[in-house]
């Protein structure tokens, strides 16, 4: 899970590269949309496909995604920091397989299990999101603190910054990409793993999905999930984008 | 790094899709020849099919795949050739049936009148239910409606007993009063089915006059609602189904359809034209089994399967093999 020299600049892509993709996902959405609306849809499929429907499912999906990787950021960008201090050696080399262990617990399970015990609802299901996506904020965060050079924490430290600032200001800016790279990682893993959430009164596309299968409604199965694929591919892009920008290695500041 | 970002990316893209490929493509699976062996029973006294070759599907769900087994092994014992079409989703199983890409799966008489046929007259006596759905589609489809099985695998509504006596709700319009006058005591866990369905809640709060809003309405994989009315940590109600074994082994009590809305669902064997012909004592065969499942007996089958988790195909076999129909 190394990431190496991942230091590109925004012009290296230019802006076609970068407009590309919400281009052709705005395609996709057009075309899904006339598709839709040459179709006659019977009494079910008007209950799933309906702009009131659909905007409410698609909300609900973003705040699923949204929560989730803001939980799993505020939980595994402070951890993976600890985690990569030199003392933290070997609890690293215990904790990061637990952490593994954790995301490969399956989503549905736990989402279930939680939803029959303590209650059905948005709840249980960030909690097995946050679970999935853990796992990549927190190594990139170490493997993108790690790789900072020990020169130039020294130099830090020889100027008089305490060790917390000098993590602040210098180590995470030059991890910075890797650390995104990770939220990045999450955010996608999320968009899938929330279809999930309408097993346990979650809400989200996959209510849209599952109501196509169970009531073998192609056109529906199709709504929900072209659009939770259109979502997963531009989060990507966002965060992608994100990165672009924030590069900032030490070089580029003044 | 980036090849696990790219790599989850087209994986969350490739999950929807593939999805989607799962439900338009079901037939074209893996064609899971059978491997069901049965030597013959009692039903070998009354028909022989040796040589003759059926496809057997069902829809996806626990009691469909056991009758899909028990259909197969039963028609192995007399001697035919099976291939085994188990778990079709939705109405996938009926289009395969149409197409015939299968030659029989079980569809349930109420099912059969309001959701195939497009009928909105419902029909309240089981017997003229199904001859009227028998005659119809031999008429329209050429499908044949063997002779239906006793049991009724109707939709319901499942509560707890001391529930049913805090809010003193014994009837379906009971809770239609109840869900009008304290809708947050209303709670309902359903599925997705059921909350689309004509004959499912839509068509429930049509003839009962009462709207269940959105926040007591606690959409759920279907088959969790059982657990949930039972512990009832999220919702009082839930939706069930007539012949699940849940409803005994969790001690759960059902409301009484009190306006006859939801119609019966009789399990009958749906055989196209063509696979009846081949061979017309499969009738026969299928009016012994039928007449033996009742709702008690498919609730115990479905109870081996969905509590003790034994596989729907084992089930079908040792019921088979109680009966004496196979040995």
């Amino acid at each position: 899970m190394q990431e190496a020299n991942v230091k590109r600049a925004p012009t290296t892509r230019g802006w076609s590269g970068i407009l590309a993709r919400p281009v052709l996902l705005a395609g996709v959405l057009l075309w899904l949309y006339i598709y839709v609306n040459g179709r006659e849809l019977d009494s079910i499929e008007q209950r799933s496909i309906n702009a009131e429907s659909i905007r409410q499912r698609l909300v609900e999906h973003v705040e699923l995604v949204a929560v989730s990787t803001l939980i799993v950021i505020a939980i595994g960008v402070p951890l993976g920091a600890l985690l990569s201090r030199k003392p933290m050696r070997t609890a690293e080399r215990t904790f990061l397989p637990v952490a593994g262990l954790l995301q490969a617990t399956p989503t549905i399970g736990v989402m279930v299990l939680l939803g029959i015990t303590v209650g059905f609802g948005s709840g249980p299901a960030l909690f097995a999101l946050v679970l999935a996506s853990l796992l990549p904020v927190i190594v990139n965060t170490v493997v993108g603190l790690r790789s900072v050079d020990d020169a130039t924490v020294d130099s830090a430290r020889a100027m008089g910054m305490s060790a917390f600032r000098t993590l602040v200001t210098v180590e995470f800016r030059i991890a910075l990409s890797t650390i995104i790279s990770g939220i990045r990682t999450a955010l996608v893993v999320n968009v899938g793993a929330a279809t999930l959430a309408t097993y346990i009164n979650g809400g989200g596309l996959g209510t849209i999905i599952v109501a196509g299968i169970t009531n073998n409604r192609p056109t529906v199965l199709l709504v929900g999930s072209v659009l939770t694929a259109v979502l997963a591919l531009f989060v990507d892009w966002l965060a992608g984008l994100v990165r672009t920008f924030s590069f900032s290695p030490i070089t580029r500041q003044r | 790094m980036p090849f696990v970002r790219r790599a989850a990316a087209s994986l969350a893209a490739a999950t929807s899709v593939s999805l989607l490929l799962a439900a338009c493509g079901g037939l074209n699976g893996d064609p899971n020849q059978t491997t069901t062996s049965a030597n013959p029973g009692s039903l070998a006294k009354v028909a022989d099919l040796a040589g003759d070759e059926y496809v057997v599907g069902s829809k996806e769900f626990t009691e469909e795949l056991i009758l899909c087994h028990l259909t197969s092994t039963a028609l192995v014992s007399v001697g035919a050739t099976v291939q085994e079409k188990c778990g079709l989703t939705g109405d996938g199983a009926r289009k395969a049936l149409e197409a015939r890409k299968i030659d029989m799966y079980w569809e349930y008489t109420g099912t059969g009148w309001l959701s195939i046929l497009q009928q909105t007259k419902t029909i309240a006596d089981p017997k003229k239910l199904y001859r009227s759905v028998s005659s119809l589609d031999l008429k329209k489809n050429g499908i044949h409606w063997l002779y239906p099985s006793p049991a009724n695998d109707t939709y319901a509504i499942s509560v707890l007993p001391s529930t049913q006596k805090q809010y003193d709700v014994y009837t379906l319009s009971d809770f239609a009063r109840l869900a009008n006058q304290d809708p947050q005591s209303a709670t309902l866990c359903l599925g997705s089915e059921f909350a689309t369905r004509d004959d499912g809640l839509p068509g429930l709060e049509k003839a009962y006059g009462f709207e269940l809003p959105q926040d007591s309405q606690i959409l759920i994989d279907g088959q969790a609602s059982y657990e949930a009315v039972s512990k009832g940590t999220s919702c009082k109600f839930g939706q069930a189904f007539g012949t699940d074994g849940r409803i005994k082994a969790l001690h759960l009590g059902l409301l009484r359809d009190d306006k006859g809305f939801f119609p019966v669902y009789n399990p009958s064997l749906t055989v196209t034209d063509a696979a009846y012909n081949r061979n017309p004592a499969i009738a026969k065969l299928f009016a012994l089994i039928s007449a033996k499942l009742t709702t008690r007996e498919l609730q115990k089958l479905n109870a081996e399967v969905d509590l003790d988790g034994k596989d729907p195909a084992t089930v079908a076999k040792d019921w088979l093999v109680g009966e004496g129909f196979v040995s």
